[in-house]
C-alpha cells in the first residue's frame, strides 16, 4: 500500500496477497495466517495490550475471508475502495487549486470516506466473526465479539484518522510546528508546574 | 471592521476591534476552546452581522476583568492576536459568508494554556484540530519518563496525568469524545464478582498484580499502565503513591476516617467470632438479634469510609458514592458478607508498605 492509500484497508495485503488473487488462492492463505496467529496467541503470555492486538488481528484476517473469498463482495468492496481514493485526490486537487467546489468536495469525501470505514472495517469485521468458516478456523465467539467492538471503533478511527493527516487543514490554518520549541514547551509544563 | 451581508441582511452593528481582540485573548489565555470556537461561529458577538453584542450582559464572561488584564499570561495572548498577520486573518474570517477558519498560532498557545491550567480536555480539542494531540501526547509521557529516570515522581506522574488526559476515546459513538473520569463506573467494574477467597479481592492481591490493577484504574489508561510495567516495583509504588494524592486532593481526609473504620472493622471480627460461639449454645430468637446488631455494626464501617449515610444505600451505592468522592478509596476495600447482606469494609495487605505510606494503617 502506498502512503496516499495509508487507511484505506487492504484486505488483499492483509492476507500477503496481490488484487488479482482468487478465492482459492484467498481460502488457502486465510487458513495459513490464521493458523500461524492461533498458534502465536496460544504461546504468548496474554496481557489487557495483547488481548487487544490479537483480536483486532483475527478479527482483520476474518474480514479479509469473509469478504474476498465472495467474487460479488470482492469486486463491490474493491471498486469502493478506490472511488474514495478517486475522491480523495479530486478534492485535494480543488484545494491545491482554491476552487470554489472544495467545500462540497470534502464533505461528500468525508460522508463517504465514513461510509467506506464503517462498512468494511467495523461491520464486516463483526459479520466475519458470524460466519461458520471464520469461527471454525479462528475460534471467535460472541465473547470476542462483546471484546471487539470497541477495540473496532478504534480502529476503525485510527485509519480515519491516518487519512485526515494528510488532507489539507480546513477548519484552522496550516500550523507551523517547531518541535524542538514544543520539546522545551512540554518540558517546561511537565517539570515546572507540578502542582 | 465593515459591515457585512449575510442572507441578504445587511447591519450596520458595530463591533469594537478591541473588544473582539479581548474577548479572544481571554479564551486564549483561560485555555477556553468553547469560548474561542463561538467567538467565530456566525451568533457571535465578534461578528457584524449578528445581532448579538459585547455589552449585552449575557456576553460579559467573554470580556477580561482587571485581574485578568495585568496577568503577564493574558497580554502575551493579546500581543499575539494583535500581530499583524493573526489580526488579518481573525478579521477576514469573522466577516466571511462561510465557515471560519480557525487561527492555528492561537489555538496552539490556547492548547498549551489549557494544559497549563489543567483543562486536558480543552487542550485534547484543540490538538486534535491542529492534527498533533497524539504526538503532543507521547511528547508528554516521554518528558514524564525522562522526570521518572532522574527519580522526580512528581514530575513523571503529572506527566502522566497530562498524557492520559489528553487521551481521545474514538470508541465513542457516534463522535469521537475525550476519555472521561468514570471511576465510579470503574470501580464496579473492579469489585464486579464477590471474593470467595481472600486473594480475589483487589486489596488483598500480590503486590505486583495491584500495583499494575492500581495503576491502570487510575490514570484510565492500561497503555499508559504498560508504560510503566519495566520500572522497579518500589518507583511504581512512589509513583502510585503521588498519584493516589493527585486524585483525589481531600485523601488525608478519608484516611483519617478510613482508620477508624479499620478499628471499627477490627473490633466487628472480634464481635463476630465471639457471638459465633456464643450461638451454638443459643435459642433461634437471641441468633436472630445478635444477627441484626452485627450487620448495623457493619453498616456502621461504611458510612464511616464514606463520612456521611446513604439512606436505605446497599454495599454497591456505597462503593459508587465512594470512588467518585475519593477514586483511590476503592483499592482499599472489600466486599463482605454478614448474615446474608454485603457491606464494604477496609481491607489491605499488611506487608505493603503503600497503606502505611497513605496513612491508612491505624496506629497501635
Amino acid at each position: 500500500m502506498t502512503d496516499a492509500e495509508k487507511g484505506y484497508v487492504d484486505y488483499f495485503e492483509v492476507l500477503g496477497l496481490d488484487s488479482a488473487a482468487k478465492p482459492g488462492e484467498v481460502r488457502k492463505a486465510y487458513r495459513k495466517v490464521m493458523k500461524d496467529l492461533v498458534f502465536e496467541i496460544h504461546s504468548a503470555e496474554i496481557t489487557e495490550e495483547r488481548r487487544a492486538h490479537y483480536l483486532l488481528e483475527m478479527a482483520k484476517l476474518n474480514a479479509a475471508i469473509y469478504i474476498l473469498r465472495d467474487n460479488d463482495l470482492r469486486e463491490t468492496y474493491w471498486r469502493e475502495r478506490q472511488e474514495v481514493i478517486d475522491l480523495e485526490h479530486e478534492w485535494r486537487a480543488a484545494a491545491d487549486a482554491g476552487s470554489s467546489e472544495m467545500d462540497a468536495l470534502r464533505r461528500r469525501f468525508d460522508a463517504t470516506v465514513r461510509h467506506f470505514l464503517s462498512h468494511y472495517v467495523e461491520e464486516a469485521m463483526l459479520d466475519a466473526g458470524r460466519d461458520r468458516e471464520c469461527v471454525e478456523a479462528s475460534g471467535w465467539n460472541p465473547a470476542h465479539e462483546r471484546h471487539a467492538s470497541r477495540i473496532l471503533r478504534h480502529y476503525r478511527h485510527g485509519l480515519y484518522q491516518d487519512i485526515l493527516e494528510r488532507l489539507p487543514y480546513h477548519e484552522v490554518t496550516p500550523p507551523r510546528i517547531d518541535w524542538d520549541e514544543r520539546r522545551s514547551i512540554v518540558a517546561a509544563l511537565v517539570t515546572g508546574d507540578k502542582r | 471592521m465593515s459591515a457585512a451581508t449575510r442572507k441578504g441582511q445587511t447591519t450596520d452593528k458595530p463591533v469594537s476591534p478591541e473588544l473582539i481582540a479581548k474577548a479572544i485573548a481571554k479564551a486564549v489565555w483561560a485555555g477556553n476552546f468553547v469560548n474561542f470556537k463561538f467567538l467565530f461561529l456566525p451568533f457571535s458577538p465578534a461578528r457584524a452581522d449578528s445581532s448579538e453584542r459585547f455589552d449585552a450582559e449575557r456576553y460579559s464572561y467573554l470580556l477580561p476583568d482587571d485581574r485578568t488584564v495585568a496577568d503577564p499570561g493574558y497580554q502575551q495572548a493579546l500581543s499575539l492576536v494583535r500581530r499583524e498577520d493573526v489580526w488579518r486573518h481573525v478579521e477576514s474570517e469573522l466577516e466571511a459568508n462561510r465557515p471560519a477558519q480557525l487561527p492555528s498560532d492561537l489555538l496552539l498557545l490556547l492548547a498549551d494554556n489549557a494544559v497549563r491550567a489543567g483543562k486536558y480536555t480543552s487542550a485534547a480539542l484543540a490538538y486534535e484540530l491542529l492534527r498533533v494531540r497524539s504526538r503532543m501526547q507521547e511528547e508528554f509521557f516521554a518528558e514524564a519518563d525522562r522526570a521518572l529516570d532522574r527519580n522526580d515522581i512528581a514530575a513523571g506522574v503529572h506527566g502522566y496525568l497530562i498524557g492520559t488526559g489528553l487521551a481521545y476515546d474514538y470508541a465513542a459513538f457516534p463522535e469521537p469524545l475525550p476519555e472521561v473520569a468514570d471511576f465510579q463506573v470503574r470501580a464496579l467494574a473492579l469489585h464486579g464478582d464477590y471474593p470467595e477467597r481472600p486473594e480475589d479481592c483487589i486489596a488483598l492481591q500480590p503486590r505486583e498484580h495491584s500495583i499494575r490493577t492500581a495503576l491502570g484504574y487510575l490514570l484510565l489508561s492500561a497503555e499508559a499502565e504498560a508504560r510503566l510495567a519495566a520500572r522497579p516495583m518500589e518507583l511504581r509504588e512512589a509513583f502510585l503513591e503521588e498519584l493516589v494524592r493527585r486524585r483525589d486532593p481531600q485523601w488525608d481526609a478519608f484516611a483519617a476516617r478510613y482508620r477508624e473504620a479499620s478499628s471499627q472493622a477490627v473490633q466487628l471480627g472480634a464481635r463476630l467470632r465471639a457471638d459465633a460461639e456464643q450461638s451454638r449454645n443459643s435459642r433461634e430468637g437471641l441468633m436472630g438479634e445478635l444477627a441484626a446488631e452485627q450487620l448495623e455494626e457493619a453498616q456502621r464501617i461504611m458510612v464511616r469510609l464514606l463520612g456521611r449515610e446513604v439512606p436505605q444505600g446497599e454495599w454497591w451505592q456505597y462503593l459508587k458514592e465512594l470512588a467518585y468522592e475519593h477514586p483511590p478509596a476503592v483499592l482499599f476495600v472489600g466486599r463482605q458478607l454478614v448474615g446474608d447482606t454485603e457491606v464494604i469494609i477496609p481491607l489491605y495487605r499488611s506487608d505493603s508498605p503503600l497503606p502505611a505510606r497513605l496513612g491508612l494503617v491505624p496506629q497501635p
